[in-house]
């Protein structure tokens, strides 16, 4: 096929216009602005002022009658009117005689496959087709479309093919045409001529906008979104009315405005409908989302899209009566569709069920073959079932035949990366990670996943299937295309598919990546409990409470959110608690709903018990209702649990009793891998000068006395001042109205800083202790305090510091010579090595120091080959280094000791 | 010491023509070491350090902090003393903290004064290490080094260092864009560094700060005998370089190289195995200090033998590429052990007169 739009096509299609524009304007009847009906209606159907096109269109005589109908058509169907849309086409075929109007048939044809009635569409496609030498490139191309969704795809490939080769043959010139044997060529599979025919069309005539939205879809179906958003907003530059690009801009962006705006304007848009309806089926809305879903088979009975997330939602829930049902509607109309079977097994996969994902993925590709989108869908969640093997060779078939399709390429990508990691194994771990991380992180992560498994094992009376994979990303954009396919995951670090974790490497983290590893198998023990079926909010919220059970510094502690939450009246109902991550449009949003389902969580262990908890989480392996489940367990409604829940929380806010003033920014849950938290003291600095700054908060102070934040700004002003006399009070009194505060700066961070400036490191070292036992994510404190134990000889304490330093940041290599330090004086030798050893790999400056370093630690471990070999290697540079020479000697002499 | 001297402006026009077989023949290019650097602790070593003027309260008070740094280094740590140490910085004011140090103005004036006044002091076999800091400029010819007044090129430069046939020459160029003008100094017997590897390098470059970190308190002594060698310093300042960046998560944009073959093909990762690093290697700062002064003949015989073992083990370092792994570790081990014992016993012996 001719891929190359050659100059002559340009000129003819130019020269094409100019001849059009002047048969228009010879016209007699024209509007009252000169122009002819035909042209004026054109313009007014391109600028979204569809009503007056439908009237302008039908005033077209002559020459311009059955194009100005089938332009009124068209306009009837952009409001919505599918009626009037066919009428007005059907009026004007005499006798049913397709082949002799072949415009209007194919107009009428395309309306009826609107409303769903396929059957006859086929039929006058057919007709036309039939009855013609030559019919028209968009009658061809709509009857190949038409024939290839009702399963005919046999038949289908040579009438499309009859309109490539009709391009081929330099007899397509319209930018119109051109997007028609664009869209046979990608119903083809041949995506690369498509997209080089929709950039035709569009370079032919800017204002095609279905070649625009046509072109959008194509780049969406590969999930190439940055180029399916140029394309949609192409169209809608040029006409914001245009319904298709609006609905394809909210698949892109999610705007639901848009949307709203989609269904104002044609309030029978199918696509509009449908994808509100999955929105709020994401939200968990499905009663809503029904009414929705129904009244898209209402207008089209064979809407594909809402036949298989309605089916999808039965496989999903186990209705299998429902599932048959919709089936058989699918059946119907298009027997053994691949895209229905593979849609819902992407579906199911979305929603955790990988196993039945496979098998559904399965089934499509067994319908067809060739359907490619079908192997990226089964390769990605083997993937997730940890069956890497298969799914990478699945994906790679999808990719040598639709090279486009952005997820197949981004994940295939990423098993070049992984084939550049080692794979380690625990008792019931697998771990793949880059050499530096398995230098680095290994000898900490291991012992931590076991301690995991043994505790949660115990504790929940449940053994995982293992081995558990667990991945972990150097790169982030590595780590989001793993986890979902493509490079832009926000602000998440960590994801659970209930066999299988991926992690981002804590070295590009600056949170504490134990906390997260420990959330994250705590989502294998309640994902793999109710065969993945766990809701998102519950398995969120049982993680997070998990962590703060796991050490007593984990887990959050948002006491200012939760009031600002309560006074706001910003609390989500139990139903509505999924929808605070699916709809969370903020990071603090976001770190509000795993904090809100964590409450849940400690309400419920709490009030309840863990007995009962673990009762509820059994719950949902099985099928059923919510309401039953709460009603089964806690032997009430959801709204009476809501209502307990709620009287909770307010005690909760009371015991708090701060005052949380309307002008303050939420600060706090920073660092637990969902984005950086505003600080407050930063933003107040760039909005005040000093002065101004103490007058505001002290008057705050005056109008509420347990204004938390207030105590705190004033405290650090004074700080930055110098006052630290005042200070210190204003900063101790915030810290006793609020000592779990976790936002940055904290009180006694800012007191701690003063005692330094003070020369008081006693009392210093006291607030960095306070500091710590709230936040987490602090290295700098940590390394500070275990470097004063080690000086006091205070081992225990020492370790401890150490190890709270390591779970922020294993990577520098200050806390690893206080941990070699501190094995020495506990007289541990295995420990040393295992610091040494990566001392060494840290090391940059002095090798010669760390490898002799090692030796000498595995001579005191009675390594003594280890130790002849590293220190051969430290002399080998350094020949003269006598403390070196003198290990060597050691370690041949087996003097050990 | 053998003149071996070939100016690289003779060559320079014919450079880009000839670059493609310069690779190539690079491997013919490895320096015997014996003739340079000999390293006699007769000779004198000088430093002067060129601090070109600078835009700017923050990089002028950068590259004095540095400059005032690497003069009391070389002093504190490496035996200099203002007889041997030259600071041409900016104008050359007199004013200020620290101006004591600053002998006068990185012109081209006051850059000619100097090295004349070094020529007429020098001796045969002495070693000069000239110190670049502040902004380069341009490619090939064009190449510059900004002072006050007109600029100065390489060539220019080259010129002056020609006058110094008998003496080893060390060059540490860490200005922006360094590459071109330290391509210019190259030479037979030479060590050139350029903190940079192209012209398009032309953000300041925070090499110069580990470098001089690495001769802090000789914290680029990776062989651990106490002296800080160009190899090492070198390698201190690239590889802390590329942490910095790393740890930025920007991308670097410098890259440092290393010539000591006269090339003027810098290494990127010079090691004594590679065409770059072996005179560099020997290169050191400081004076060697000769410590067999009374001691006793046996402990003199068993220097002389640690110095024998020693410089075996070099050998064998060397060759590392021909042997089998585990023969040449064989081999090492024999060396290393033996060198051990021939340490203690020295030391044995030292501590017994000591105690007498």
């Amino acid at each position: 096929m001719a891929k190359t739009f050659s100059l002559l096509r340009l000129l003819m299609i130019s020269g094409l216009a100019s001849v059009i524009a002047s048969t228009a304007l010879a016209q007699d009847d024209q509007t009252n602005t000169g122009e002819t009906p035909l042209f004026r209606g054109e313009q007014l159907l391109m600028s979204g002022s569809y009503a007056a096109a439908t009237e302008i269109f039908q005033m077209a005589d002559g020459l311009d009658r059955n194009e100005g109908l089938v332009g009124a058509s068209k306009a009837f169907a952009m409001m919505g009117n599918y009626q009037e849309a066919m009428s007005v086409v059907q009026n004007a075929i005499e006798a049913n005689d397709y082949a002799r109007f072949p415009l209007l048939s194919t107009q009428l044809a395309e309306i009826k496959r609107v409303v769903g009635e396929s059957r006859e569409a086929l039929a006058i496609l057919k007709s036309v087709v039939d009855g013609l030498e030559d019919a028209p490139v968009r009658t061809l191309v709509q009857y190949g479309s038409l024939l290839k969704f009702v399963g005919e795809k046999e038949t289908a490939s040579p009438i499309l093919d009859q309109a490539v080769q009709r391009y081929n043959n330099g007899l397509v010139f319209s930018s119109e045409d051109v997007a028609m044997v664009a869209l046979a060529s990608w119903l083809m599979d041949n995506f690369h001529d498509a997209n080089s025919l929709f950039s035709e069309a569009t370079r032919a005539n800017p204002n095609n906008l279905e070649a625009h939205v046509l072109w959008g879809d194509l780049f969406l179906e590969k999930y190439n979104m940055a180029d399916a958003e140029r394309s949609y907003q192409e169209a809608l530059d040029i006409n914001s009315r245009y319904v298709p690009a609006l609905v394809g801009m909210t698949q892109i962006t999610g705007d639901e405005r848009a949307l709203q705006r989609a269904m104002a304007i044609n309030p029978n848009s199918t696509a509009a409908i449908q994808t509100y309806a999955q929105l709020l089926m994401v939200n968990e809305r499905e009663d809503e989302a029904q009414e929705y879903f129904d009244k898209v088979l209402e207008i089209n009975k064979e809407s594909l899209k809402t036949l298989s997330l309605l089916a999808s939602q039965a496989a999903l829930e186990e209705k299998s009566e429902n599932y048959a049902s919709y089936l058989a509607q699918v059946e119907a109309f298009s027997p053994d569709n691949p895209i229905f079977l593979a849609d819902i097994a992407d579906y199911l996969g979305k929603n955790y069920l990988f196993v039945e994902a496979v098998e559904f993925a399965r089934a499509a590709l067994e319908a067809d073959p060739q359907y490619w989108q079908g192997y990226t869908v089964l390769g990605s969640n083997l993937i997730r079932l940890g069956e890497e093997e298969e799914g990478k060779a699945n994906l790679e078939i999808g990719f040598e035949n639709d090279p486009f399709n952005v997820l197949t390429s981004n994940m295939l990508k990423v098993f070049d990366t992984l084939d550049t990691y080692v794979t380690l194994e625990s008792e019931h771990f697998k771990v793949r990670m880059s050499e530096h991380d398995a230098d680095i992180l290994w000898p900490y992560l291991r012992p931590l996943l076991e301690e995991g498994w043994n505790e949660q094992t115990a504790k929940y009376n449940f053994e995982p299937e293992g081995p558990i994979l667990i991945e972990v990303f150097e790169n982030s954009e590595d780590f989001a295309v793993r986890s979902v396919g493509l490079p832009d995951i926000g602000p998440l670090v960590g994801i659970c598919f209930g066999k299988v974790i991926t992690l981002i490497s804590p070295d590009t983290l600056s949170a504490n990546w134990q906390e997260i590893v420990w959330h994250e198998f705590m989502h294998i023990i309640t994902l793999q409990m109710t065969n993945n079926r766990m809701p998102r909010w519950l398995s969120e919220g049982i993680s997070v409470w998990e962590e703060r059970e796991g050490r007593p510094y984990w887990g959050r502690s948002q006491g200012l959110d939760l009031v600002r939450a309560a006074e706001q009246d910003k609390l989500l109902d139990i139903a509505d608690l999924n929808s605070g991550f699916s709809g969370a449009r903020s990071d603090a949003d976001l770190g509000f709903a795993y904090f809100q389902s964590y409450l849940v969580v400690d309400y419920i262990a709490q009030e309840y018990g863990f007995e009962k908890l673990v009762e509820f989480i059994k719950q949902y392996a099985l099928i059923k209702e919510d309401s039953a489940r709460f009603q089964e367990v806690f032997e009430l409604s959801l709204a009476q649990f809501d209502a307990g829940f709620d009287a909770w929380i307010e005690r909760r806010v009371a015991e708090i009793n701060v005052y949380v003033h309307t002008e303050d920014v939420p600060d706090e849950g920073a660092g637990h891998g969902h984005g950086v938290r505003e600080n407050s003291s930063a933003i107040l600095a760039e909005l005040y000068n000093n002065a101004s700054l103490k007058q505001h908060m002290q008057s705050r102070i005056e109008e509420n006395p347990r204004d938390f934040q207030a105590y705190l700004q004033l405290g650090i002003v004074l700080f930055k001042e110098e006052d630290f006399l005042q200070a210190k009070q204003y900063l101790q009194q915030a810290y006793n109205l609020l000592p779990s505060y976790t936002g940055y700066p904290s009180p006694p961070l800012v007191l701690s800083q003063i005692y330094e400036k003070e020369g008081n490191r006693e009392a210093q070292l006291e607030q960095l202790e306070l500091l710590l036992q709230n936040l987490q994510h602090d290295y700098g404190s940590a390394i500070i305090l275990a470097e004063a134990a080690l000086e006091n000889g205070d081992f225990e304490r020492a370790e401890y510091y150490i190890d709270r330093a390591i779970q922020v940041d294993p990577y520098r290599s200050d806390v690893h010579q206080l941990k070699a330090g501190l094995a020495d004086g506990i007289g541990d030798s295995a420990l040393a090595v295992t610091e040494y050893e990566v001392l060494l790999k840290l090391e940059i400056n002095d090798p010669v120091e760390a490898k002799t370093n090692l030796a000498e630690a595995y001579l005191k471990n009675g390594q003594a080959l280890e130790a002849k070999q590293n220190v051969l290697s430290a002399l080998e540079t350094a020949p003269s280094y006598q403390r070196a020479q003198q290990i060597l000697l050691q370690s041949i002499e087996g003097d050990a000791h | 010491m053998k003149t071996k001297f070939i100016s690289f402006q003779l060559v320079c026009s014919c450079f880009l023509l000839f670059l493609a077989a310069d690779i190539v023949a690079q491997d013919s290019k490895i320096i015997e070491a014996n003739d340079f650097f000999l390293d006699s602790p007769d000779s004198t070593k000088y430093a002067v350090i060129m601090v070109g003027p600078t835009v700017g309260d923050e990089s002028k008070s950068k590259f004095r902090q540095w400059a005032f740094s690497l003069h009391d280094i070389l002093a504190r740590d490496y035996g200099y003393s203002t007889e041997t140490i030259s600071l041409l910085f900016d104008r050359g004011e007199s004013q200020g903290a620290g101006a004591e140090r600053i002998d006068g103005a990185c012109d081209l004036q006051g850059i000619q004064q100097q090295f004349a006044s070094l020529k007429s002091v020098v001796k045969t076999g002495d070693q000069i290490t000239v110190f670049l800091m502040g902004h380069g400029s341009g490619e090939e010819e064009e190449a510059k080094f900004n002072i006050v007044g007109p600029d100065i090129t390489g060539i220019q430069f080259a010129e002056i260092l020609d006058g110094f046939e008998q003496q080893d020459i060390v060059i540490v160029n860490t200005t922006s864009a360094s590459f071109g003008f330290s391509a210019s100094l190259s030479s037979e017997g030479r060590v050139v560094i350029s903190s940079t590897r192209s012209a398009t390098e032309k953000y300041d470059p925070i090499f110069s700060r580990y470098f001089i970190e690495a001769l802090d308190n000789r914290n680029g002594d990776r062989d651990k005998n106490s002296r800080v060698s160009m190899l090492e310093a070198f390698n201190y300042a690239k590889s802390n370089v590329e942490e910095f960046y790393e740890e930025q998560g920007r991308l670097a944009s410098e890259h440092a190289g290393l010539d000591d073959n006269g090339d003027a093909l810098f290494s990127l990762n010079p090691t004594t195995a590679e065409v770059d690093g072996r005179l560099a290697e020997i290169a050191y700062i400081d004076t060697l200090i000769d410590s067999s002064a009374g001691l006793p003949t046996a402990a003199v015989r068993l220097k002389g033998r640690m110095q024998e073992l020693e410089r075996s083990v070099f050998i064998l370092r060397g060759r590392k590429a021909d042997f089998l792994e585990a023969d040449y570790w064989q081999q090492m081990e024999v060396l290393l052990i033996d060198l051990a014992r021939a340490t203690g016993q020295f030391n044995e012996q030292v501590n017994e007169q000591a105690t007498q």
